[in-house]
């Protein structure tokens, strides 16, 4: 697969991250989008920020879906956010009040959205400038888009430098992804999480195979994500599953965080189920 | 997509909007991206009469689609304009179904512009019914009469626990409920191939999707119990003897 080479390069470490003493180090700012909405981009981006600070990195989550915001109930952290991002960028509170931390993994921080606000009510330049300064004190800023192509979209990508673009194998999505790459021009060097992978139905032919997709996009692979209940479960329970530490999916999620480090990992696979119980008996026993 | 070739299927006249202007799929769904030749911000301009961006379905006679322009944006229209299409297509339709984009901007204030009733669809999960709670205030706000769909339903998992049920969600969210649609490979297959469900009626959704066009127009349709109706494994459809709504 072309993707790792290139892989290899997107992460090369800019002049500005290099860590040389004492000169200041900016972290990475990634904006998490999508185009299309429920594919998973906020189960995305707090598996990410997980698994990232699971490797010790300090990393922030912005959630910039105002009036539509999730991150904190996959996060499991509804309850304790005080303040919002537009409460920042209208500076009626500081960063540092804004800022939750993570019940579960040190150097994790999350920035909510506001619940009764509106998109429009979000200054992109101020959110630039935001995005700019958490850059200062975290290795990651990941920023949770909002659906579509409209301005909770821009104002997502304003202070990003680079983009993961999040898709399922439904030709609608694939469709949708094309074009918010299109979108985003030369400078956010987009590469792909493909999400919801069904690989029985991909072997029957009934959805498209990573392959499939890979021939339309032709982005850099990052990762590739079965559909599995237990991402469901773990969402409504505000655990990501990247937490856990077994499991093809947690592994799949720590592959992605590795590989986005820039980590020279294998590339992505999407294993067969186990046979069932069923194929399992007409062909004797277990494989 | 479904529902509108559902009605159709049933005699209805029904024109399908795609309001998903910049990130349309309603063609692509139905089959028909090759048949474009004008667009809504096309009719809202008026480069072209409303019946010449109608595309009439390959399949239903009856069911007609007004394609998104794919490279405007929704600023390109404004709510009165587009209620103003919506209004016309009324005159000549039973039935207008607007496919709202995601979210809750101007593309969404679009959608809702010309509509006098809202089907909010919602999965079960925490994140979507959150969503679809503030979307409901949001329609609430303008009027318009609302009901619910639970889309992607996975029934062994609410019978394990892992998922909550349609009561909950109901319960929540304090809406009519107008269909439970269960988590089907169907669904993948069937958009990816851009052939609608009502073509097929082997098909196990069709019943189902038959059943909400039903209860849209006005008949009691009592809802099916998932709990030992709908498996979709061998095993499950062995052990009930299937057909679930």
């Amino acid at each position: 697969m072309h993707v790792l080479s290139q892989t290899g390069e997107a992460v090369a470490a800019p002049e500005e991250r290099v860590t040389t003493g004492e000169t200041t180090k900016l972290g990475r700012a990634i904006v998490v989008t999508s185009g299309k909405g429920g594919v998973g981009k906020t189960t995305t981006t707090a598996n990410l920020g997980t698994a990232l600070a699971q490797r010790g990195a300090r990393v922030a989550l912005i959630d910039a879906d105002v009036g539509l915001r999730n991150l904190d109930i996959v996060l499991g952290l509804e309850n304790r956010v005080q303040h919002h991002l537009l409460d920042v960028l209208e500076e009626t509170a500081t960063i540092d009040d804004a800022l939750v931390p993570d019940k579960h993994s040190e150097g994790l921080f999350l920035l909510a959205a506001a619940q009764a606000r509106e998109k429009d009510e979000v200054d992109t330049e101020k959110m630039r400038a935001l995005v700019a300064s958490l850059r200062e004190r975290f290795d990651y800023v990941i920023i949770d888009s909002p659906a579509g192509i409209e301005k909770g979209f821009k104002n997502a990508v304003a202070g990003a430098q680079e983009a993961i673009v999040v898709c399922t194998p439904e030709v609608s999505s694939v469709r949708d992804v094309d074009r918010v790459v299109g979108l985003l021009g030369n400078r956010f060097r987009p590469q792909l999480v493909i999400n919801r992978v069904r690989p029985q139905l991909v072997k029957k032919g009934t959805m498209l195979s990573v392959e499939d997709v890979d021939a339309f996009l032709r982005l850099p692979l990052l990762g590739v994500i079965a559909d599995e209940p237990q991402i469901i479960v773990t969402t409504n329970r505000g655990e990501p599953l990247a937490l856990q530490r077994d499991g093809k999916t947690a592994a799949a999620y720590h592959a992605i965080a590795a590989r986005v480090a820039g980590e020279d990992v294998p590339p992505p696979q999407v294993e067969l189920p186990k046979p069932t119980l069923f194929q399992r008996l007409f062909r004797g026993g277990r494989a | 997509m479904n529902l509108g070739a559902t009605l159709a299927k049933t005699g209805s006249r029904v024109v399908l909007v795609d309001a998903d202007i910049g990130l349309r799929n309603l063609d692509l769904v139905l089959g028909l991206e090759k048949r474009i030749v004008f667009d809504l911000v096309e009719v809202v301009e008026e480069r072209c009469q409303l019946r010449q961006a109608l595309i009439r379905d390959k399949r239903f006679e009856s069911l007609f689609l007004l394609p998104a322009s794919q490279t405007r944006d929704k600023d390109a229209v404004s709510e009165e304009q587009f209620a103003a299409v919506v209004d016309q297509a009324a005159e000549t339709a039973d039935y207008v179904l607007v496919d709202s984009p995601a979210g809750i901007e101007a593309g969404f204030r679009n959608a809702v512009a010309g509509a006098n009733e809202a089907i909010v669809v919602t999965t079960p999960e925490v994140s979507a019914i959150r969503d679809a709670d503030r979307v409901i205030g949001k329609l609430s706000d303008r009027g318009l009469p609302v009901r619910l769909i639970v889309n992607r339903l996975r029934p062994e998992m609410v019978h394990s626990g892992d998922m909550l049920s349609v009561d909950d969600v109901c319960e929540v969210l304090g809406v009519e409920l107008l269909g439970i649609v269960p988590d089907d490979e169907e669904i993948i297959d069937t958009t990816n191939r851009g052939e609608p469900l009502a073509l097929d009626d082997s098909k196990r959704l069709t019943a189902i999707y038959q059943k909400i066009v039903r209860r849209l127009e006005g008949e009691l349709v009592p809802f099916t119990t998932f709990d030992n109706g709908y498996r979709q494994g061998l095993f499950g459809r062995l052990f009930a003897g299937l057909r679930a709504g």
